[in-house]
């Protein structure tokens, strides 16, 4: 009871500073890469002076030290008042707090948690283009040379990391034994000599993702999380960080993105399509759905009562859903969608329908595909046994 | 206060999940044993007075095991009996139907006719075990109303269905005078218990269609790890695989929805309708797949894998079909979004 009035009055607080400083026309203001960027820093700053940007870290952080239940409440006020995501800080709050708290040294933690509240951001180095699903069979290789490691190689998928400051590497110390035993987990500069960037135009026309090649790269052994051959499980840390609240949030911002289709329906005369009308009510109760597992998920997490494989159907689910939603917006927008129009970078709603529609393929590829989804559904919830080690090809 | 879980605990202790359709006189037995069918019975009226859900909890496991019981005609004939203000002797029928007297609801159409002395002739459909019913509560011209089957001008004939888990009747009439103390509901009474039955009935059926999909797809599982091809257990078969997880994420989302509508008190009537309609296609999804995932001994009567799927589409098609729930959801989200 104590606990609910506490969340009430958590709301409460929140919502009272959202009616004054949630950011009017910010979608305006992110029509280029540049301009996203610096609202993004400026929103996160004041979400960090105001308290609500980090409620997950420990109480010694101003903002911090909040219950799972309270971040819930957070990032709902957050969607319901349609603030920007925080998308260019994501990595730094979430992946690298979680593997600097949880696997890095003192020394390292003092040094850059304060650093990610001043606004330093972090980028992943994890994916390659061998090493995808199968992220264990990377290959960029690590030589320690005295107090260095010496980094040749090429990392994917990199998020943002064209505007990052530091970054979450994996790299291959060893290719003895099973390969998961060989992997080193480094915390780079990107301002080090031998680093470079290139961002990935993707198919939309936005950059939200970048190459990262590495040539003799020296980074002292002092920025090595965990021992030399344990990244692997430091790794564990970085992936299993974020706790269900982003697709929470994505959730509830999509049911209220439902307006934009019912806008649309109504401009193009379609009110009374029963057709329409039937298609837009299954898209309603999907979207239903999606707010609901994600929620239960979140709740079990709060309990304890999460089991194996939970996220990958709340992953799923909502991935589908958004599927499902852009392509009704792009069917019904017709023609219209087909001309290139100005689109608004990192959010949901772009402004146009067919950039919506190719945004959302990054849901059901990116963070662990959909097929990766499915087989640890299967193996880990149906308990359906895994493919042999090695096809006879 | 009876925990959710006590109560799914007694279910699967009652109605194991290895007894597919358990014979449906003992199980009426059983369950009037248990308390379920007074599960929705306030306390004062003697009731265990639990809330939907337990309601939604106790149909989920019914529908699990393909019970034979009609539980979802009963709670929905017990909501009519209990709103009631104008039924004779109220508490007396009360009494009965918790001692195991089975009252249902009609759950189709009816289709009658009036002589110029108020006396009915015609068909009052969708009565489930009608052959061991007392009073069946019906949809009258002008009013809702208790029709014993013993009563002059009632006679029932069989409908069968292809879910040989369910046995559907027609309630005939033929110059049958109804008994103004058997009215339940009349004029806009009439309205509202129309309106408080029918989310309860959606509800009821989503839940029954989801603990039958949870139930084929375990079942469809157990056999891929089972049954070897090419030396291996198909359950090894990424194409198989994936499927059965789709069907496992599509089950665990509804379900979802599910428990919150049936947490949610201020649910309309037509989200009730669109969540027995998302539950409904899930159950019938699965067990389309499920045939499809047995091969050749899904297509017999051998195996229990078509039970499943018969008692899918039955409860696809009550209380509404899909185009009608999913239409009804689009309009009413419009308006909300004007």
């Amino acid at each position: 009871m104590t606990e609910n009035t506490d969340l009430e009055s958590l709301r409460a607080e929140v919502r009272g500073w959202l009616s004054v400083n949630a950011p009017a026309g910010w979608r305006d203001a992110s029509r280029t890469q540049e301009d996203f960027v610096a609202t993004q820093r400026d929103w996160f700053a004041r979400l960090v002076k105001a308290g609500y940007a980090i409620p997950h870290w420990p109480a010694e952080f101003p903002g911090g030290g909040r219950s799972l239940a309270e971040q819930k409440v957070i990032y709902e006020e957050l969607a319901k008042a349609d603030c920007p995501r925080l998308l260019l800080s994501f990595v730094s709050t979430y992946h690298a707090f979680a593997t600097l708290h949880e696997c890095a040294s003192a020394e390292q933690k003092a040094k850059y948690l304060p650093r990610i509240l001043e606004g330093e951001t972090w980028c992943q180095g994890f994916s390659e283009p061998g090493a995808g699903s199968d992220l264990a069979a990377l290959k960029t290789r690590a030589e320690r040379k005295g107090d260095v490691y010496v980094v040749n190689g090429q990392k994917v998928w990199s998020t943002m990391a064209q505007f990052a400051d530091k970054c979450l590497l994996l790299v291959r110390t060893s290719s003895d034994g099973p390969k998961q035993a060989g992997i080193t987990y480094l915390l780079m500069d990107m301002k080090t000599p031998g680093v470079s960037v290139r961002p990935i135009h993707q198919i939309q026309g936005d950059e939200e993702f970048a190459e990262i090649f590495l040539d003799n790269v020296e980074i002292p052994v002092s920025e090595r999380v965990g021992e030399e051959g344990a990244g692997w499980a430091v790794a564990q840390a970085t992936l299993s960080s974020e706790r269900g609240l982003t697709l929470m949030e994505l959730s509830y911002r999509m049911r209220g993105a439902l307006a934009r289709v019912a806008k649309l329906i109504r401009e193009h005369g379609r009110e009374n399509d029963a057709g329409v009308l039937r298609d837009f009510g299954t898209l309603v109760t999907q979207v239903d759905t999606t707010c609901a597992i994600a929620d239960q998920f979140l709740e079990n997490r709060i309990a304890g009562i999460e089991r194996m494989g939970d996220a990958s159907i709340v992953k799923n689910t909502y991935s589908r859903a958004l599927r499902a939603y852009s392509l009704l917006g792009l069917r019904l927008g017709g023609m219209a969608e087909q001309y290139v129009a100005p689109i608004t970078f990192g959010d949901l709603n772009t402004g146009n329908w067919m950039a919506d529609y190719m945004n959302s393929f990054a849901w059901t590829i990116a963070g662990g595909s959909e097929e990766v989804q499915r087989n640890i559904i299967a193996e880990r919830m149906l308990e359906m046994p895994r493919e042999p080690k090695s096809w006879v090809l | 206060m009876i925990e959710l879980n006590e109560l799914t605990d007694a279910a699967q202790k009652a109605f194991p999940a290895d007894k597919l359709s358990p014979p449906r006189d003992a199980s009426w037995q059983l369950v009037a044993e248990m308390g379920w069918l007074m599960i929705r019975l306030p306390e004062n009226e003697g009731g265990l007075g639990l809330g939907r859900e337990a309601s939604t909890a106790i149909h989920y496991e019914m529908g699990r095991v393909l019970s034979a019981v009609p539980l979802i005609p009963a709670q929905l004939g017990l909501h009519g009996v209990l709103g009631s203000e104008t039924l004779a002797e109220r508490a007396d029928w009360i009494e009965r139907i918790a001692g195991g007297a089975y009252v249902p609801l009609h759950m189709l159409p009816t289709s009658l006719e009036a002589g110029a002395d108020g006396a009915l002739t015609g068909t009052v459909s969708g009565v489930f075990e009608a052959d061991m019913a007392t009073a069946v509560l019906a949809r009258l011209p002008d009013c809702y109303a208790l029709v014993p089957l013993d009563a002059k001008g009632v006679g029932i004939a069989e409908r069968p269905v292809w879910d040989p888990s369910r046995r559907l009747f027609d309630l005939v009439l033929s110059d049958y005078r109804p008994d103004p103390a058997l009215i339940v509901a009349s004029g806009d009474a009439a309205n509202a218990l129309h309106d408080t039955i029918g989310p309860e009935a959606h509800l009821a059926l989503a839940a029954d269609s989801l603990g039958g999909a949870t139930a084929a797809l375990a079942m469809s599982v157990e056999y891929m790890k089972m049954r070897k091809q090419f030396d291996r257990p198909i359950a090894m078969f990424q194409a198989l695989k994936h499927r059965a997880a789709d069907l496992k994420t599509r089950i665990v989302a509804a379900e979802a929805l599910l428990w919150n509508r049936a947490r949610d008190a201020g649910v309309t009537n037509t989200q009730m309708g669109a969540l027995k309609t998302l539950a409904a296609e899930v159950y019938e999804f699965v067990t389309e797949e499920a045939i499809q995932f047995h091969g050749g001994i899904g297509l017999t009567e051998e195996h229990q894998c078509h039970l499943f799927m018969k008692r899918a589409m039955l409860n696809l098609s009550l209380c509404g079909s899909s185009d009608l729930w999913k239409e009804r959801t689009g309009r009413e989200a419009l308006a909300a979004f004007a």
